[in-house]
């Protein structure tokens, strides 16, 4: 097997969480307001359950899911189907690119570098897309402990600067806003069809759906801290704060002594934030060499990738338009691939169970 | 022409060189012999004790079996081809001719020179055993055997090198080394076709998957103790003659961070220890690079009074801060080449010259700075921290270095973010160089960054999937 449950609990817990750090905390504080905690718990909530209809259902098969869509309607619908989730996982990685470009551009650089200082990811995003499941599983084994001790860290030099009486009073926002920001939070956040993805390509064991879910919602939990922590600092003026979490450890009283450390934790914690933006780009790269046939997966990575370079250097500094864009329209492909097309996945043939 | 002159005849027009000495001599009966030796391998001496002497009691009608029932030496072998007694000459051991008969012996008598048995230069230990392998293969076979007395222990030998004929040994276990794995390195090694093999390293280029690789494809070991605790945990070990480097297969990256001493320490100490060898190659690969970068790109890294403390040191310096540590690093990599090489009595003078002078006066010129200078001689100590990484490590420091200078700190962590990528997925002969971190192996983390107590390394290593899985059985009871 390719990848193994716990390499899949380990993408769960650790991608989950970097994918929210950035931009996410500042879209949902913006319309839900000091209940964007809800906001995010409600997008949780059904990616929750989506993640574990899909890890139930690799309880019941063998096969991939590629192979499902095979089965049930024929090669030719699914090659379709596969292209599709190509470009899903192309588009919903667009908006991603261009906020880590900003990001990078704010945490790495004193002054407004030039965006060739970016592009070199994409070299990376070549090199670890033209990779398989195999990569994937072992990249999250070293992504996991090293996300870990960042989180820990950056946890523990924020939360004594936290007060979470700013939360209170709860449910003051109209309810309308609060799903507003979960719909509008939650467009570029793609984890349910990271398994679906993985479907058949690992050994199921009992009880390793609950495993998955578990990790999910462990990840849940503690982008929720996060958020709880960065509105406990920040107050009202959340909305304002660009790339989060790299203003939460800002008060901390040791760095006056020792320098910005916490941006030595960010660094780290970039890496896996690579890990996390490349993950999607492997996944468009698996997905057209399964629609297409053709096996070199270089060559596609290239092509891909790309794409990606044209796009960022043609958007550069648009990104607000862009994310307005995403945010208003990408949230139907979102809730077509991330939830209705994997709860579906449920009435193709199975074949025999496991 | 006699038989013992054709033979003879045969032998000389192989081998002409003039250090093929033709030794004839007669029994008392008046039986001629002929024994033909490499002059400077073969023990000349023995050669009189266990061959001449007692041959000397022959009798002119006695046949071949007779003769030799009457040898003393403990390795004859009966031979009849002409090409292998060449062989056998040019390996350092003798051909004997009886006058008389087509068929010859050979004998054993091969005794290279070679130095005595010594602690290693490189793996050096306080606590432990202290003998190290030499360029002798049979000694070093002989220093493995005394270690391993198991009926299990096996031994493939293997020639390699057109005209070296280097022997290279295959040492492994039975039943504790995966299925097939001695045989595929054997088939790997056999197929490479080379002039000469002077030491092992040519070896560990043939068996790897990728020679080209930036890092180690091959365990190495200098220390017969550490060798065999490798062998008994399913690896294979190659012993090439002419070489005191053994190698292991397959290898992981993190028995570089493994000392020898660490299995004879207590396992607090152990980890302590492990986890500082980490730490110190990370920070002398990066930290040249960051201090470029923060200089460069992102001041806020440094705290403000060390700040203060930089700024005041560079200032007025001619070059930037790239460049200065550039050729901070370049200096300091011209003074270890140069003090490898040079004599030892010059060296001491080198050390002064180059680490004093250069140093103080370049620094009070104002072409260095005093903070590029402790950097980048600390980030050297680090990297000796871990010897057997240096050849990688050292190319990383310099990777690391361009690609700060030019892309700053994100080019850094984007070169981290490769490199993980990069050494994920190799793998040699099943085994993946980032075991058991990636992928993760429990049972094996007991024994990676962390040692844990002996009591708790019952299994031999996972990643191996050796058939023998148990390695320390003990009385529950006790614990």
């Amino acid at each position: 097997m390719k990848i193994n449950v716990r390499q899949i609990c380990f993408i769960m817990a650790a991608y989950t969480v970097v994918a929210r750090l950035l931009l996410f905390p500042m879209e949902l504080s913006n319309i839900s307001g000091r209940d964007y905690l809800f906001s995010a718990l409600a997008g949780f909530a059904v990616q929750t359950v989506v993640i574990w209809a899909v890890a139930y259902l690799c309880s019941r098969t063998q096969k991939t899911f590629f192979q499902l869509l095979e089965d049930t309607f024929g090669n030719i619908v699914a090659r379709i189907i596969y292209g599709l989730f190509a470009l899903f996982f192309m588009a919903g990685t667009l908006v991603p690119i261009l906020e880590h470009k900003l990001y990078v551009h704010a945490i790495f650089y004193d002054t407004l570098p030039s965006l060739t200082v970016f592009l070199p990811f994409f070299f990376f995003a070549v090199f670890a897309a033209s990779k398989g499941f195999k990569n994937i599983g072992r990249s999250a084994d070293i992504c996991f402990p090293l996300f870990a001790l960042c989180f820990v860290f950056i946890m523990v030099m924020s939360f004594g600067e936290a007060k979470f009486a700013e939360l209170l009073p709860v449910f003051k926002t109209p309810v309308t806003k609060i799903f507003g920001g979960t719909v509008a939070g939650a467009y570029r956040f793609v984890e349910p069809c990271w398994l679906l993805m993985f479907m058949g390509h690992f050994e199921y064991k009992k009880g390793d759906a609950a495993k998955i879910t578990v990790s999910y919602a462990v990840a849940a939990a503690l982008v929720l801290l996060f958020l709880a922590v960065l509105y406990g600092i920040y107050g009202s003026i959340t909305p304002s704060r660009q790339f989060a979490v790299s203003k939460t450890a800002l008060y901390f009283p040791a760095i006056d002594m020792l320098g910005r450390i916490d941006l030595l934790v960010l660094y780290v914690m970039e890496i896996v934030m690579l890990f996390w933006l490349v993950l999607n780009i492997q996944l468009a790269v698996q997905c057209i060499s399964e629609c297409t046939g053709y096996k070199d997966k270089f060559i596609i990575s290239l092509a891909v990738n790309a794409v990606f370079i044209v796009l960022t250097v043609t958007l550069d500094h648009k990104f607000s338009a862009v994310q307005g864009f995403f945010a208003s329209w990408f949230w139907i492909a979102t809730l077509l691939f991330t939830v209705i097309f994997p709860l579906c996945a449920w009435a193709l043939k199975k074949g025999a169970k496991r | 022409m006699t038989t013992l002159e054709k033979n003879i005849k045969a032998i000389k027009s192989v081998l002409s060189s003039q250090d093929i000495l033709v030794f004839e001599f007669k029994s008392e009966a008046g039986k001629k012999f002929a024994a033909i030796y490499a002059d400077g391998i073969a023990d000349k001496q023995l050669l009189g004790e266990l061959v001449v002497k007692p041959l000397r009691a022959v009798k002119p009608d006695d046949k071949l079996e007779d003769v030799k029932q009457l040898l003393a030496s403990p390795e004859v072998k009966d031979c009849d081809k002409i090409s292998d007694g060449i062989k056998e000459i040019s390996d350092g051991n003798a051909v004997l001719f009886v006058d008389g008969e087509k068929d010859f012996f050979i004998i054993g008598l091969k005794c290279p020179p070679v130095r005595a048995v010594a602690e290693p230069p490189t793996q050096i230990t306080v606590k432990g055993p202290r003998e190290g392998f030499i360029e002798d293969v049979k000694t070093n076979l002989g220093l493995i055997r005394k270690r391993i007395k198991s009926d299990k222990l096996q031994i493939k030998t293997v020639k390699v090198g057109e005209r070296s004929d280097t022997a290279v040994a295959l040492v492994y276990i039975d039943g504790v080394c995966p299925d097939g794995l001695p045989e595929k390195i054997e088939k790997e090694i056999a197929a490479n076709k080379i002039d000469i093999v002077p030491d092992s390293s040519y070896i560990s280029q043939f068996i790897a998957k990728k020679p080209r690789s930036l890092f180690k494809r091959c365990g190495t070991c200098e220390k017969p103790d550490i060798f065999c605790a490798k062998v008994c945990e399913g690896r294979v070990g190659i012993v090439a003659d002419g070489s005191p480097i053994a190698l292991t297969v397959p290898y992981m990256i993190v028995e570089d961070f493994q000392s020898a001493e660490d299995y004879y320490i207590t396992s607090y100490r152990a980890t302590t220890l492990r986890i500082l060898r980490l730490l110190s190659v990370i920070i002398g690969v990066i930290l040249p690079a960051l201090y470029i970068s923060a200089q460069l790109f992102k001041i806020q890294i440094i705290p403000l009074q060390l700040l203060l403390k930089i700024s005041s040191s560079v200032a007025g310096l001619a070059l930037s801060p790239s460049v200065e540590m550039f050729l901070t690093l370049f200096v300091l990599e011209v003074l270890n080449e140069a003090s490898i090489r040079m004599p030892k009595y010059v060296g001491l003078a080198l050390s002064v010259v180059g680490a004093l002078v250069l140093g103080d006066t370049a620094v009070k010129a104002g072409i260095i700075s005093t903070p590029a200078i402790i950097i980048i001689a600390f980030s050297a100590i680090c990297l000796y921290t871990v010897p057997n990484l240096v050849e990688t490590t050292t190319t990383l420091r310099w990777l690391f270095l361009i690609i700060s200078g030019s892309l700053g700190p994100f080019g850094m962590v984007l070169f981290a973010a490769f490199l993980i990528c990069y050494l994920a997925t190799e793998q040699d002969y099943g085994v993946p160089l980032m075991a058991p971190f990636a992928p993760l192996v429990k049972n094996d983390l007991y024994d990676s960054m962390v040692k844990a107590n002996i009591n708790n390394l019952k299994r031999r290593p996972e990643v191996f999937r050796s058939k023998n899985k148990v390695r320390l059985q003990s009385d529950e009871n006790k614990r």
